[in-house]
Parts: C-alpha cells; structure tokens; sequence
C-alpha cells in the first residue's frame, strides 16, 4: 500500500510567539519547531497502516530548510522516504497554495491513502487537507477520530456535536486526523540513526511547475489586545463585598 | 508547576558551541553521527520528558513505593517509562552496534539524561541503573550472560542494580559479609543482607539482575577479597523458564525525598537456594564495580544539576509574576507593586543558581568529553583523558551535589512561605536534591579519594595535566581584553590551590597522614571552586566570540545573560577560597585532637 502523510513544521505550543514590528508576521527567533500536533496524528495512523497491510510511507511537507527536521522525525518515527517542497515562494503560502503544492508532488507517485492533519496549530486554517482532496478529485473524510482500511475501502469515523458520523469511502482518498485517533510513538534512537540514510526529495516550484500566487494574502497580523488588570474588592464584610461583586458585574461588565 | 525545566538554549551552546562535540563525529566509532541525529536525539528526549515524565513528577513524590504482600509496587508510569525507554533505545544508546546500542558519544547520552532527571528524577533513575548494571556483564561478563539478559534489559522488561551496600558496610565496602559458596555446577551459593539498594524490587518490570558483591568463601580479608557477582530475582531454568532464585525482599526505606524510587533492604539465600554467577575473575569486584562507580558518579552530579535547573526555572517564573515592594527609588506608597525579579537581592539569588548550575554542567560535560576522546584516541593522548577524568570525577560528583543544594534552597528562598509549602514544587526539589552528596561515595569519601589518591598518583602526573589544561585555558582566555581581570583571577586562584596543594602534601611526606587528610572536604570545596571557575571562562571565551557578531533578540539575551552568570560566579564564588585556603594551610589539627567524650555537653 501506498500511504502518504503530509506534515507540516509549526512553532511549538510554548514558544513565546511576538508579531513582527511592522505586522508582515512572527518573529522567528528563539522559536523552537516542532511537528505540527495534529500532522502526527496522521503520520502514526500511516504508520499502523503500514504495519497492518504492507508498504511503505512517504511524508511530504512545503517549508523552508528547516522543515527538514520534521520530515526527518516522521522517517525517525518509521516513514520510508520524504519529499520536502522547499521555495521561498511558498514559505508563508496560503492554504490554497501549500494544497496545490502536495497535490502537484503527490501527483507524481503512486498513492492509496493520503493523511492530513485536521489543522495545524499555527495558522488555524484547517482547509489544507479538504483542498488537497478536491485538487487530487479524491474523496476525503475530516476529522476523524476511528479509521479501518480493508477491501479497497475505508471507513471512518467522525465526530459532530452530539453523534458521531461513520463515513465510508473507495480508495484513494484522504483523511484529516483528530485527536483520539491513535496515540503518536516516540522517535526512537535506532529510528533516528535510520532517518539519516532515508531518501528526501526536495523539489521548488518549478520543479513541480505550479503556480505560487496565492489566492489569499495576510495584510496584517496584530496580537490580541491586553487583557485589562482584574480588580480586588476590598473589605471585612463578606455580604458587603458579594454585594459590590453584583454591582460590578451590573454596571461595569454589564453582564447581570 | 513551571512547563520550563531545563535550557535547551544552553545545553545546545555546551555541546555544540563549548565542547564542539560534533568534532567526534570525525572519528571512525563516531562517524554515523551528526548534529542532527544529536538535535533529534535531544528532541525525543524533551518529548518523553513532558509526556511521561514531568506529569507525574508530584505524585510520584506522594504515592511513594510501598512494600506490599513480598513485592514492591511503585507508580504504573515506572514500567510505561521502562518500556518506553526500552524501546526507543535509551537503555543502551552509547553502547556499541555489537551490543545493540547506538555508539552515542556520552556527552549527548548525559545531556539527555539531564533532561530526563530535570523532569523526575525519580522516574529517571530506574533506565540508568540498568543501562549501568548491563555494563558491567558487558565489560566483564561472559558471551552467555550477555545472550541471557541483555535483550530484556535492554528492552526495559529487567531492571538492572547495583548491590553493594550492607547493614554494616556503606562506606566501608570491604566489610561486606555476603557470602558467595562455590558449587561443582558452575553457580556459587549466595547468603547474606544487602540494603538501600535502588530499584532493587518494583513491579513495573518482570524480574530484576542484581550485579553484585560478595565474598567468596575463604576469599582473603579487605577490599582483595571482593568478587562480582550476577544474581538475578528470578533465574532462567534449564528450559529457558523463569523460577525464584531465593531473592528476598525484606523491607524497603521511606526517604526524605526522591521518593519515587525506591530503595530496598534484601535478604540473600534464605532457603539456600540462591544462586549467584560470578562476572569476571574472583576477588576483583570492587575494581570492576569502580568502572561503573564512576560512570555512575558523573549522572549523579548531573542529577544534582538537574534538579536545580528544574527549581531554578520554578524560581523564575514566580519571581517575574510576583509582585513585592516598590523599587528603592520610588517613595511614593501609592504606586503599583513591582515583581520581585526587580530587586536586586532577587537577582542575586536567580544569578547564584545559574552561576552553579550552568558551571557544574559544563564540567560534567568536560568529563563526558574526556570519556567520548578516551574510547576513540589511543597511546598518550588517550592516557592524558584518562588521567583527567580519573582525577575529576569525585569533584564532577561532589561539587554538583554540594553545590545543587545550596542552588535549591536560593530557589526555594526566592518564593517565600510559598517556597515552603507543597503547592510549589520547590520543597520537592529541596528534599529530592538532598540524596546527592550521600549516594555513589559520600563527599567525605570523595575528598579523600581526591585528595588521598588521585592527587599523588603517579607522582602528581594527573594534577600536573590538569593544570595544564587550565593553563591553556587561561592562555585563550588573555586574547580578549573583556575577559583580563578573571583570567587574571583564575591564575592566582591556581597559585593558591599549588600552595595549599603543596602544604597538604608536605604532611603526607613527612608521614602525617591524619594532618594530610582531616580537612579533605575542605580541599575538594575549594579545588571544586577553582575548577568550576576554570569551565566559566572556557564559557566566556565562547560568550565574548558570540557577541562579537552582531547579535540581536533571544540570542542577544542568552550570550547577554550567560556573561552576567560568568561574571557573577567570578565576583561572589570564587573568591570564597581565600577562606578555605586559609583554614587549610593553618591545619589547626582541632578535627583530630577533639575527641568523642568532649562531644557530650
């Protein structure tokens, strides 16, 4: 089987993340990277697939130089091989534009199952891997929390609120993991030696001989404005004071 | 509790920038390495940490082992991080391809380590103690131990001890009493007591390899009569099945801290069934354990070191999030509160821990390098590393853990009550810490062996190299005008340890042992200084070459604030030695002339 994991290298949940002075982004600085949570999530179902039916995982992601320690991780973790799109054209890309990227390497090898993360933490979009199906016209199922693959098929399960949904679908298609799929293995020490030798491909846009214009373009980052002080009520008299707490939350916070 | 327990900015600008150890990479037995793999081994290392290590780190401490129904039962995370540690090859990651292990170089192994302890100590210990006893059978120990119990110890399912400690002989090991039978099948009939033993029972693995000292019956008297023996809990049968091997556990210790680890009292052939293998040749026991003793040593510092980073980054976050008084300056009662990371106090207690942690590092990662040169060099070069890891072990072991409680209790200072109370972790590292200076050679012991041996061996060969290296550091170190005046310091601070040095020694011609040695622990204090100063500048001369690049952000701030530890230790540590310099030359003699009786009121 030909299973595919796309991974993407995002800033790890406790960086300190400041927007640059003139807004264009963050500063990259002192961040330590990490593979995006969610991606993993894809990468270890890829890999219990693998196990389970034969093959081999390839792991692609669209980064600068960087990102290479992310695809090495997914081959420390198991994967066989990487493909890493590597253009400064597409270092900040949107959605659009990254999905187009994995489409057009993805195109170029034979594939059966494609994993996506359901987002990833940094930009929030979570539109990556629904593209990436439309592009490759495959289908796709979001979110999922369960997967069996078998007979050509998969099926999938995916939460709502109050249900969960039970999706059926023909192969080739591509799923987008969620938290509870699987519980991601660690890299370990003899993998890592591995990982080294593995083969990466990188490729740039042109190799891949698609467009870079984005179809949507950040204007502006801003951080949230800063949370106003808490305020103290002081005093002896409890009544008094749970009192003052009522008027407060009626006259100032208007929410009472 | 804090998310931040150790600076991989630093550990990265020791290994990589300091101690360049990617240089090893050149080297045959290390060449499949890169900075890379190390990064990535550092990463996966930090991953286990905040995943199965640091969660528990609390409850570990308040649901301490307890011996139940004949077994020891610990926390369920020891054998998930035994398993896991197994796995992922950490248990043998810097043996060789042919035992299995990745050819790791020990400084990056130690770094990880380091890692591991800052998160929990407790849970930390039980891999390494393993990975230590595996060495011995490797060194050691026959082709067919290895078949018999490297792969489950390796895999994390067996935990490895070392059993050397009785009721009668700590420090004093050539008083042990176990008695090892010789039987016509190939085993010795073991029976006697072992206690404070680690790990020595716990039901988070299937059985347990005791790497062990014993006496061979009739065996001569002292240390010469000391053999190594393997003595598992559960023997394999002829049929390659697991049955008791008559290893009791009869009671287990309830500790001041480091409490999710237990230590085990044992009782040895009780039914005279237990069988004993013996590693290596007889009698020579206690020279195969010190191979693994000061292995152990080195993690033990680091361990000391670790925790102190972990309180040292609790500290931290509360001193910039609490606020207390108004700055000197301001007068006026009705201005805000400013945190306490303002007061200059504070900063001098948040300046003493770095100053002492991020120097016993360095040091400990100086001896790694020894080690890591040791394994690939040969003829002179490899006996000048030696000499020099030989002669700073006990002080890589004992500064550390002298000095990590000191580091602790500022941290723990630095919150108040609050540092006080069991809802800041900072009273768990205050106990946790406390095990170090007694556990691997009291520092008692230390002082001596350094004093006692490794000084005077082979004519001062050793302290003669040391200096050396010293010197050359001090020769880089005069380039950068920035650094005269503690390059200046660093060299009288030598021409008082040769005076002291030479003044002790003198006793010890004239065959005064007891002056020679009384105040050993004062000598190993004041040369632990010295040799912690002496990694500070060898850091500085790193510090001053980075910012003579134009650097801006976190990597201004982190060669900006390593330079203020380096000037700290240089202006507040250092100079401590004029003190012990002076209690050492006036060799009052008072410690042996005071006698027992005159202690009483």
């Amino acid at each position: 089987m030909n299973i595919v994991a796309c991974v993407k290298q995002v800033p790890d949940t406790e960086a300190l993340i400041k927007v640059k002075p003139d807004g264009s982004g963050i500063e990259e600085g002192g961040i330590k990277w990490v593979m995006n949570p969610y991606d993993e999530f894809g990468v270890e179902e890829a890999l219990k697939l693998k196990e389970k039916l034969g093959g081999e995982v390839t792991v692609v992601s669209v980064g600068p130089a960087r990102t290479m320690e992310t695809i090495r991780t997914a081959l420390a973790m198991g994967a066989e091989k990487g493909i890493h799109i590597d253009d400064p054209a597409l270092y900040n890309a949107d959605a659009y534009t990254t999905a187009n990227a994995l489409a057009a390497a993805i195109k170029e090898i034979p594939y059966d199952i494609i994993f996506c993360g359901q987002r990833a933490i940094d930009g929030d979009m979570g539109q990556v891997g629904s593209i990436l199906a439309e592009l490759l016209d495959i289908p796709q199922c979001t979110i999922v929390t369960k997967l069996d693959v078998g007979d050509g098929k998969a099926t999938a399960v995916k939460p709502i609120e109050g249900a969960q949904l039970v999706l059926e679908t023909s192969l080739p298609c591509v799923i987008t993991a969620q938290k509870g799929l699987n519980e991601p293995r660690y890299a370990s020490l003899p993998g890592i030696m591995k990982a080294k030798k593995k083969p990466v491909d990188v490729k740039n846009a042109a190799a891949l001989g698609i467009s870079v214009e984005p179809k949507a373009k950040i204007e502006k980052m801003t951080p949230p404005p800063a949370r106003p002080p808490g305020k103290i009520i002081e005093g002896e008299d409890p009544a008094a004071k749970a009192a003052e707490v009522i008027r407060l939350l009626r006259e100032e916070a208007k929410v009472i | 509790m804090a998310e931040t327990f150790i600076s991989e900015r630093n550990l990265k600008f020791l290994l990589y920038e300091v101690f360049t150890i990617t240089d090893l990479t050149g080297y045959p037995y290390y060449e499949d390495h890169s900075q890379e793999v190390f990064d990535m081994v550092l990463d996966a290392a930090m991953k286990l940490s905040k995943d199965l290590l640091l969660p528990v780190f609390e409850e570990m401490d308040k649901n301490q082992p307890e011996f139940v129904d004949g077994q020891i039962k610990v926390h369920p995370r020891v054998g998930e991080f035994m398993r896991a540690a197994g796995e992922g090859g950490w248990i043998n990651a810097n043996y060789s391809y042919d035992a299995g292990g990745q050819q790791l170089p020990l400084t990056v192994t130690l770094a990880a380590h380091f890692i591991f302890s800052a998160a929990n100590y407790s849970a930390s210990v039980y891999p390494l103690l393993t990975s230590g006893a595996a060495r011995l059978i490797e060194s050691f120990g026959t082709e067919e131990m290895k078949e018999k119990y490297f792969a489950r110890m390796f895999s994390g399912e067996w935990q490895g001890t070392m059993a050397m400690t009785e009721p009668q002989a700590g420090s004093s090991l050539s008083d042990i009493t176990t008695l090892a039978e010789p039987t016509d099948n190939g085993y010795y009939n073991m029976k006697g007591q072992k206690i404070f033993i680690s790990a020595a029972d716990h039901d988070g693995v299937d059985n347990v390899i005791h790497l062990m000292l014993a006496k061979i019956k009739d065996a001569p008297p002292g240390v010469r009569g000391i053999s190594l023996f393997v003595v598992p809990k559960q023997r394999i049968d002829e049929n390659g099945k697991l049955e008791f091997n008559d290893v009791h556990v009869s009671g287990i210790y309830h500790k001041l801290g480091y409490r999710g680890s237990p230590i085990v009292q044992l009782s040895l052939g009780d039914n005279g069934d237990c069988r004993g293998y013996l590693v290596g040749e007889p009698h020579k026991g206690l020279t195969y354990m010190f191979q693994l003793m000061n292995e152990a040593r080195i993690d033990v510092g680091l361990g000391a070191a670790a925790i102190a980073s972990a309180a040292y980054y609790a500290a931290l976050e509360y001193t910039r999030v609490r606020p207390q008084g108004r700055r000197l300056t301001d007068k006026d009662p009705t201005l805000p509160q400013v945190p306490i990371i303002e007061h200059a106090d504070v900063k001098r207690m948040l300046l003493f821990q770095r100053s002492i942690i991020e120097g016993s590092l360095s040091l400990l990662f100086q001896c790694s390098q020894y080690a890591d040169y040791e394994k690939v060099l040969t003829g002179e070069e490899r006996k000048r590393y030696s000499l020099l890891l030989d002669l700073l072990t006990p002080v890589a072991k004992s500064y550390p853990s002298e000095m990590a409680i000191l580091s602790v209790s500022q941290g723990l200072q630095c919150l108040g009550g609050y540092g006080y109370c069991d809802e800041f972790p900072l009273e768990q590292y205050y106990r946790d810490v406390r095990i170090h200076p007694i556990h691997e050679g009291t520092t008692g012991i230390h002082g001596i062996t350094l004093l006692g041996r490794n000084i005077t061996m082979q004519k001062g060969r050793a302290y003669k190299v040391y200096l050396e290296e010293v010197h050359k550091t001090i020769q880089s170190a005069g380039e950068y005008p920035a650094l005269q005046s503690q390059t200046r310091e660093l060299g009288e601070a030598l021409d008082v340890l040769n005076d002291v040095t030479q003044h002790l020694v003198g006793f010890a011609q004239e065959g005064k042992v007891g002056l020679f040695l009384a105040d050993s622990t004062l000598y190993l204090e004041l040369f632990g200084i010295i040799c912690v100063a002496w990694q500070w500048l060898k850091q500085a001369i790193t510090i001053r070459k980075a910012l003579e690049h134009n650097l801006s952000g976190a990597e201004a701030d982190f060669y900006n604030g390593k330079n203020y530890a380096f000037r700290y230790f240089f202006d507040y540590e250092l100079p401590k030695i004029s003190g012990l310099a002076k209690t050492l030359k006036k060799s009052s003699g008072i410690t042996l002339a005071m006698t027992d009786h005159l202690f009483t009121d």
